[in-house]
């Protein structure tokens, strides 16, 4: 089970650990706030979402508004009001505290991963669920702290720019996560059909 | 800084409310235990999924060089090994490995050695489909960073080859002004045809006219100069 769920996440770890590093760096070069790490260190563990911790970082940087700050998110990120749904049969039964992570933890990836386990056994597939979420997490949480930190302690030397076109392309590990998955879902939709 | 703290507080409360809410959502419509899920929701669950999953390709896509060719035959990479070997880890190793390389990763691409900043031969190009250096697809705003590894002096002359199908000018001033931005202020807009050359960028401060004193003690825009269309 650890297994399978960390072998799950290594594509995860290719895309979280880069973009993470960047919307780490990003925050601390352009987001004119002090003690970035320690904002990004609580933006990552708290909202887990890689479009607003990029996104977020010029309307951080000009002080929008909270209340904006909130309806943006509320706009950019409406798509996970849809994840649930998939999961509310699987979860069921589940302590609060622990499904409650288990929610906060519904991104893209995660979602992906999890929707398409295909773990027959309840609890079996919930260990897996918060193994994997954990896994991810902590990718996230590292790499947007760690971003941070570097800026913060080599000084401005390092332009989010450069980092971004160093790792040019790695992007790609997401968008190839989603299309695997994809392809089995409707592999299986068809061998269901047959 | 303590307004910035309790202002920073605020926007990680927010942010963590907003993003946490629409995660709890369908779990707070369906709450409590006596209700049974209805039967449409459960249905419907296997169906969305791949729908969903399918809208996020989309997705991610768009932060892709989607109008390249580059994250299709990706794409098609990842699929076709999935489908012949399934191995989820091999298929998306693979097929990014592919994406890195033809996007070329690490600023390792020929292209470098190979950048003469010459008129006749310019090697940032604005398309319909984007902007490029050498051949590479670019981002606008990475230009003038990229000119900066190059250690290209900001007083140089850089010039821009607009491909003769562009009609909307909106992408090559954008990326005029990321590079005047970044301190190269002297962009130069050039086609193939190159006697058609035209020097865009930042306005040179105009030669000061008699009238011009006039503006400050509050003349109206009558005195605005003529010969200028």
């Amino acid at each position: 089970m650890f297994r399978r769920a960390f072998v799950d996440s290594l594509p995860v770890l290719m895309g979280y650990s880069t973009m993470g590093f960047v919307a780490g760096v990003l925050l601390a070069a352009k987001g004119n706030v002090a003690l970035s790490p320690l904002w990004g260190f609580l933006t990552s563990s708290l909202w887990v979402t890689g479009t607003m911790s990029i996104a977020g970082v010029p309307e951080i940087a000009r002080r929008i508004p909270v209340m904006a700050f909130a309806l943006m998110t509320l706009a950019v990120n409406f798509r996970y009001a849809f994840y649930g749904f998939t999961m509310l049969k699987a979860w069921k039964g589940v302590p609060l505290l622990r499904k409650a992570y288990l929610v906060l933890m519904l991104t893209d990836e995660n979602y992906a991963l999890e929707a398409a386990s295909g773990i027959a056994d309840p609890a079996e597939n919930v260990r897996y669920c918060t193994v994997l979420s954990a896994l991810n997490h902590s990718y996230w949480v590292v790499g947007v702290t760690v971003g941070a930190l570097t800026v913060v302690l080599l000084g401005m030397a390092v332009d989010p720019e450069t980092i971004r076109r160093h790792t040019n392309g790695m992007e790609f590990s997401m968008a190839a996560l989603f299309l695997v998955i994809f392809t089995d879902q409707i592999k299986g939709l068809l061998q269901h059909a047959r | 800084m303590q307004d910035e703290i309790a202002y920073m507080a605020g926007i990680v409360l927010a942010g963590f409310v907003v993003n946490f809410g629409l995660r709890a959502l369908p779990f707070l419509l369906f709450a409590g235990s006596g209700r049974e899920l209805p039967r449409w929701a459960e249905r419907a669950g296997s169906l969305v999924s791949p729908a969903i999953i399918a809208a996020l390709i989309v997705y991610s896509y768009s932060g892709l060089a989607w109008k390249t060719a580059y994250p299709y035959a990706a794409g098609a990479l990842a699929v076709g090994l999935q489908l012949w070997r399934r191995n989820p880890l091999a298929s998306i190793v693979a097929g990014t490995a592919l994406y890195m390389a033809l996007v070329g990763c690490c600023g390792c691409s020929t292209a470098r050695s190979t950048i003469e900043l010459d008129a006749q031969n310019p090697f940032v190009r604005v398309t319909t489909a984007g902007v490029f250096i050498g051949d590479r697809p670019v981002r606008p705003e990475h230009v003038a960073s990229y000119l900066e590894d190059l250690d290209v002096p900001k007083s140089r002359t850089i010039h821009i080859l607009l491909a003769e199908n562009v009609r909307d000018l909106r992408q090559a001033r954008f990326l005029m002004g990321c590079l005047a931005k970044s301190g190269y202020t002297r962009p130069v807009l050039v086609t193939k045809r190159h006697a058609e050359s035209v020097a865009v960028g930042k306005r040179k401060p105009r030669p000061v006219q008699p009238q011009q004193p006039n503006r400050r003690s509050g003349a109206p825009n009558v005195l605005r100069p003529a010969g200028r269309k």
